[in-house]
């Protein structure tokens, strides 16, 4: 049997510990899932900053920050005195993934340069890490 | 609102501590008792037990309400609600010396009664009765005084042991002044002046403890 | 009324081996102020002077527009204290508590008292005496809650809590803050807790606030900084930078005012910077301390 959690994790929205990103980026991460994933969809009203805040047991000011961020990559948008619904631009969920990716390949290249690798070894362990995934993917088939 | 904060105070006093109450006047009552059982050694130990029922309720109402609350860390509690210092000096004057005073009262005019109905002992023996009766009472104020402007444990158990200690000496000169002792055989009550000066000079110390403690209290500049 | 629902100015308290030294603070209505410092740094003494329970020798103390410790007893109606040497009455139960707090204040909210008897995990008939420690944190946690006060002052809510109990009293805090007109002083050495749900931080060592400020500048202002410096060459002592420690080739550099322009300073007189990493509350307030105390001592 499962535990249905219902105090921890209330919304959904999580911090990990292990995270070592600061917390006003996770919550943007999970905000951009959702709107990825189409639970949240475009035009659709969010939770208020002191709403998600109680939800996800972190301080205002880190969920004003995240709303804030996320405003300003027009992700959300944000009504002074209305709350905020999600960015109408279209092929938002695709621009949140290359946003992804990118965040992805920057923590890449940091490591990449801490190991002392060159843009070609990077290269071929990508294109390694393609391959692999491809091999497993055709397994399942 | 003033009023208001300080009887939810002192009823909150009575609520936990009020069980001294009843000892005490169960203590008393059968210590009375004792008195009347028509034997001399049965008489000794029954007022023995009498003025020891008083002192104990004397001496546990400061201990349990005032030195405890502050040792056990209650204080911040009370002084967490919308009271000042002064305010809360009052209320617990007025719980603690409530508690104390219902069944010293109580007492005390039962064991006149006794006096006068049951003729035990020459009713002569009422001026001593009182002098000796008012003796916990300023030992209450003494350590009600040490506990609430002390504010130790140390100061509580100073003045409990300085009190208890005085008893034997000051009963010992009482019972030896031919002044207060030449009344005690008679049939009536004998008000001479010596008995009238010593039962002035326990209401006027009490009096005296009662307000140097509101001084000092009010005048305190850190209460936890 | 003003936006702010404490403010202390050049609040000073002398005792004989300790000093508060004319500390000023502001707390913002709506906000979560955590204050950190290591034990015997004054928090306590800080939250006592501006409960109106210990007089300050001088300065200023304001709480929700009311002077202290004058005017305590108007304040402390809109005040919920709870702190880590209170205890309840080892003798009588919960409830007796709950009635006995629900008789005074005309605040108290039955339902919701009961809401949160069930998530601590408590019941009204125990006796204090029979509780555990956390659970006794979070039965006076209760009867504050219970309220609804205007502001909290919490001393170090959730110190010898485990997870769970701190978890939930995290929880319970934040859900305050739904309310934007409710305001939160706590005090904590449990830097992780003050990370997660403060919106200001202050930072106090040895009887002085040495930082007062919202908390996402703050973290966005300390970094670590890894360099590569080739022998031979000099780190130059850059400005925002509080401490450096170089081992070989390697060094390792604290910045307390990060701007973006630093790695290029860096790289600009011939290091290397490998990485710009952020830092938690903790590795913050380790360094601040230190570097505080070396200011303080130079």
């Amino acid at each position: 049997m499962y535990t249905e959690y219902t105090e921890y994790m209330k919304d959904g929205f999580f911090i990990a510990q292990t995270d070592k990103r600061p917390i006003y980026l996770q919550i943007m991460e999970q905000i951009k899932q959702r709107i990825a994933v189409g639970d949240w969809t475009e035009g659709q009203g969010i939770p208020s900053i002191r709403q998600l805040a109680a939800d996800a047991g972190v301080s205002v000011i880190t969920v004003k920050r995240a709303y804030l961020e996320l405003e300003r990559e027009g992700v959300i948008v944000t009504h002074q005195g209305k709350g905020s619904h999600v960015g109408s631009n279209a092929g938002l969920g695709t621009k949140i993934r290359e946003q992804e990716l990118d965040q992805h390949l920057a923590q890449a290249a940091r490591l990449g340069t801490l190991m002392g690798l060159g843009p070609e070894d990077l290269e071929k362990r990508l294109r390694a890490a393609q391959d692999r995934l491809a091999r497993s993917e055709e397994e399942f088939v | 609102m003033k009023g208001t904060i300080i009887r939810h105070l002192i009823l909150k006093d009575l609520r936990l501590h009020r069980q001294q109450i009843y000892i005490t006047l169960a203590a008393g009552a059968v210590a009375l008792g004792v008195c009347q059982w028509g034997s001399e050694p049965a008489l000794v130990v029954g007022s023995v037990w009498f003025f020891i029922s008083l002192i104990m309720v004397g001496t546990m109402l400061p201990i349990g309400g005032i030195v405890n609350e502050r040792k056990k860390q209650n204080l911040a509690f009370v002084m967490s609600l919308p009271v000042s210092s002064v305010q809360y000096t009052i209320a617990k004057i007025i719980s603690t010396f409530g508690m104390f005073l219902a069944p010293w009262l109580t007492l005390v005019g039962a064991a006149i009664l006794v006096i006068e109905t049951r003729h035990i002992i020459p009713r002569g023996a009422i001026p001593m009765l009182l002098i000796l009766a008012f003796m916990p009472l300023v030992a209450f104020w003494v350590m009600t005084a040490a506990a609430l402007i002390g504010e130790t444990e140390g100061w509580g158990i100073a003045a409990n042991v300085a009190c208890s200690s005085s008893y034997g000496l000051i009963w010992y000169f009482m019972t030896r002044n031919s002044a207060l002792t030449a009344g005690m055989t008679k049939p009536a009550p004998v008000w001479n002046s010596a008995v009238l000066t010593v039962l002035g000079v326990e209401f006027a110390l009490a009096a005296v403890l009662l307000g140097l403690t509101l001084y000092v209290q009010s005048r305190k500049q850190d209460f936890v | 009324m003003t936006d702010l629902a404490v403010k202390l100015d050049g609040v000073g308290k002398k005792y004989r081996f300790f000093q508060l030294e004319k500390i000023c603070l502001k707390i913002p209505r709506g906000t979560i102020m955590g204050l950190i410092g290591p034990n015997g740094a004054g928090k306590s003494t800080t939250i006592r002077i501006l409960m109106g329970l210990v007089h300050q020798d001088c300065g200023d103390v304001q709480v929700l527009g009311r002077r202290m410790p004058a005017e305590q007893v108007a304040a402390k109606w809109d005040i919920g204290f709870a702190s880590e040497d209170m205890r309840l009455y080892d003798g009588m139960t919960l409830g007796w508590h709950m009635s006995f707090i629900q008789s005074i204040y005309p605040t108290w909210d039955t339902a919701y008292a009961q809401v949160l008897l069930k998530r601590f995990g408590v019941r009204a008939e125990q006796k204090i005496k029979g509780l555990s420690h956390g659970q006794r944190v979070k039965a006076a946690l209760l009867l504050v809650l219970a309220r609804r006060p205007k502001l909290l002052v919490l001393d170090e809510p959730t110190t010898g809590l485990d997870p769970v109990a701190r978890h939930e009293i995290l929880r319970e805090l934040t859900a305050v803050m739904e309310d934007e007109d409710r305001t939160i002083l706590f005090s904590s050495h449990h830097t992780q807790d003050v990370e997660q749900i403060s919106d200001r931080i202050t930072f106090i060592d040895r009887g002085r606030i040495i930082d007062s400020m919202d908390k996402e500048i703050y973290l966005d202002r300390w970094k670590r900084l890894r360099l590569e410096v080739p022998s031979g060459i000099e780190i130059p002592a850059l400005p925002g930078i509080i401490g450096i420690k170089r081992t070989g080739r390697l060094a390792v550099a604290i910045a307390n005012a990060f701007v973006p322009d630093l790695p290029n300073a860096y790289e600009s007189s011939g290091a290397r910077v490998q990485a710009v990493e952020d830092m938690t509350l903790e590795e913050i307030f380790v360094a601040n301390v230190e570097h505080s105390r070396e200011e303080v001592e130079a």
